[in-house]
């Protein structure tokens, strides 16, 4: 009922005192427990929620009013980029597999990321908390929908965008951020902050976000700058909210300290094995680079990351468990990931192709310590392939890590001759991992990992056929017939970049022609 | 069901039955093995492969094999008797007449086999880099 105005309008601090705290009241027909059920099982004592300090002081209205704003100016840039046919501008076409690992990979995770946050927003005892998660949970709703509409304008044009959620759900290398989003919300509150908003947004997010963005500016992508900027202001309160949570965990239990720590040991690892993706794409598939994924690591990681391991120190929390190996895999990674996805690009949904003599140049010159000694002979070997009109595929299904999903292609600390393995048996049953670290995140919850979802064990158990193939005998190339359930279209959506219909139509439309010119400009056999 | 384990530390807030995703009865009388070729890292990762358990283990070298790895240029010159054949970290002495089961070869095992004199990322060509 509306009440006759009488007093002045609230002063900002009590309009956002009224506006958020002011909300929350105490149950009487159920027990505060009853009605938040999540919050205590994970083993985080919390005493005292009224000590959670907002980051950010924001009431409902005022942040509807700026993003509506930046909304506004967004769609303004993307309209324009459309209009004048912006998409290309880029650099060149390789460049859009870039994109179409976004769409595909990280576009999904701000979806999950909303779903995550709109349960915290409910399940959270304690109202400051809760209101920062319901902002964050619209914050991820906007970035999926404003990315999907950024990128929209290249789906018009190329291929291997079209079925993007579909792949989300399959794929196996979308098995990574996949998987790794639903261990993070299918664990509890507490898990899913430490998870996603400290070990993901606060510690590892630049590496995400520099690659991507900077990338797109370097390359001509205004589309994707602007929403870049529109997410800008929105990161840096998640961050915020990362560190804050942390804090106030730690702050309010010793008991919750060992807690933390493990979850900050796991979800450090989860998220660098899933960065493993960006470090290819920032070595390999930008056009020109924005910097190498080691000096990316050595700027926003050992730097940046060593400084906020060190100011914790004075809660008991040390670095993540992993993260001497994190280090040592800054050399080797992207070299490694690629490799991969050059040998099964007809399995994956977007195109990959060899590096210019001027990017081997590059590399080597990035990579003084692993680059030339470790790598660079399978490029050679794989051009000199090329040159003889032939392209080589790896044909058959790699094995999984059962933690990361990441194929097993990480090879041992210290030692970049050899594949790391790492087993562990359970109820009678092989489990297998790429690293020390998976091993002991199964180890720790083996019942979690045991269910997991691994895209080749599912392509043979026959959850990856079209409804025409009978899984016990799918004919004479399964791959095919899984390419299919899909809905990959083979040599248009993936395979080598040179040979690709976008390639041939980027340099129709633009007038200029991509990529470098040792590759055969025929399919392979 | 069997029991949880006292090592699992997982927490929830109802029952959480124990769930194998890969149990070898679902994948039609095959067996899933996990074949390295050590030190040959042209090829990204080990394969994994659905095997009739029944294979002999002198079908899986003569005809699964030069499949996955024959495009390599050492394949060819792989001396069979030579090779040392590992079950995860455990060598043995195969016999090619009989099954992969024979050898102990159970649901999930990784099969590693060196090849003496040829050994890929471990030796290095005449510009002191890496061989594949």
């Amino acid at each position: 009922m509306d009440a006759k105005v009488t007093k002045k309008k609230l002063g900002l601090k009590e309009r956002y005192a009224a506006m958020t705290r002011g909300l929350h009241w105490e149950t009487t027909y159920q027990p505060m427990d009853k009605v938040f059920p999540f919050d205590k099982y994970e083993g985080i004592v919390i005493h005292d929620w009224d000590k959670w300090e907002d980051p950010f002081r924001l009431t409902m209205d005022a942040y509807w009013k700026y993003q509506g704003e930046k909304e506004k100016k967004l769609y303004a840039v993307i309209e324009a980029f459309a209009q004048n046919h912006g998409e290309l501008g880029v650099t060149d076409a390789r460049y859009i597999n870039a994109l179409k690992l976004f769409i595909q990979g990280v576009t999904p995770l701000e979806y999950y990321a909303h779903r995550g946050f709109a349960h915290l927003a409910r399940q959270f005892g304690g109202d400051g908390l809760r209101l920062a998660c319901l902002y964050q949970s619209a914050d991820e709703l906007r970035h999926q929908q404003t990315e999907t509409h950024a990128m929209s304008v290249y789906n018009k044009y190329f291929h291997g965008m079209h079925e993007s959620n579909h792949w989300f759900d399959n794929v196996w290398y979308l098995s990574v951020p996949k998987s790794f989003f639903e261990d993070a919300f299918s664990g509890g509150p507490f898990e899913f902050l430490t998870a996603v908003s400290f070990s993901f947004e606060y510690v590892l997010t630049n590496l995400l976000f520099v690659p991507f963005m900077s990338g797109a500016a370097h390359n001509g992508d205004m589309s994707t700058v602007t929403f870049g900027f529109s997410a800008q202001s929105d990161e840096s309160r998640h961050m915020t909210l990362g560190i804050e949570c942390i804090k106030f965990m730690l702050e309010q239990d010793p008991a919750n300290v060992p807690i933390v720590q493990r979850w900050i040991d796991k979800w450090f690892w989860r998220g660098y094995r899933l960065l493993t993706l960006v470090a290819m794409m920032q070595d390999y598939m930008l056009p020109k680079r924005v910097m190498s994924w080691k000096e990316a690591w050595e700027m926003y990681a050992e730097a940046n990351g060593g400084a906020l391991f060190a100011d914790l120190a004075r809660y008991g929390i040390r670095l993540p468990k992993g993260w001497a190996d994190a280090c040592e895999g800054k050399h080797h990674i992207s070299h490694q990931a690629w490799s991969t996805f050059y040998q099964y690009s007809q399995a994956a949904a977007f195109h990959t192709w060899l590096p210019s003599e001027d990017e081997i140049a590059w590399l080597s010159q990035k990579y003084p310590d692993s680059f030339d000694q470790h790598y660079r002979s399978r490029f050679e070997h794989w051009r000199a392939l090329h040159k003889d009109g032939g392209r080589w595929y790896n044909n058959f299904l790699p094995m999984l890590c059962q933690t990361c999903q990441v194929p097993m292609l990480f090879t041992e600390p210290g030692d970049a001759t050899q594949i790391a393995f790492r087993d562990t048996t359970y109820h009678g049953m092989k489990y297998h991992f790429c690293s020390d670290h998976c091993c002991e995140i199964f180890e720790h919850e083996p019942r979690k990992y045991a269910q997991a979802w691994l895209p080749v064990h599912q392509i043979y158990q026959g959850s990856c056929y079209p409804e025409d193939i009978n899984p016990a005998s799918p004919g004479d190339s399964p791959v095919r017939e899984v390419l299919r359930y899909y809905g990959v279209d083979g040599g248009k959506d993936n395979g080598e970049f040179a040979s690709s219909p976008d390639r041939k139509h980027f340099a129709t439309w633009s007038g200029r022609t991509a990529g470098s010119t040792t590759m055969p400009t025929e399919p392979a056999k | 069901m069997s029991a949880t384990p006292a090592t699992d530390f997982l927490r929830s807030i109802g029952e959480y039955p124990m769930r194998q995703q890969d149990l070898e009865d679902r994948f039609y009388g095959k067996r899933l093995i996990y074949v390295s070729w050590e030190n040959h890292l042209m090829y990204a990762a080990p394969f994994c492969l659905p095997l009739p358990p029944t294979l002999p283990f002198g079908a899986l070298v003569r005809d699964v094999l030069p499949e996955l790895y024959g495009e390599h240029p050492e394949f060819e010159a792989i001396d069979w008797q030579r090779t040392q054949w590992f079950n995860g970290g455990k060598r043995f002495l195969p016999d090619f007449g009989k099954s992969i089961e024979h050898h102990g070869l159970v649901h999930k095992s990784l099969i590693r086999l060196r090849t003496p004199k040829l050994e890929g990322s471990r030796e290095t060509d005449s510009q002191g880099r890496q061989k594949f």
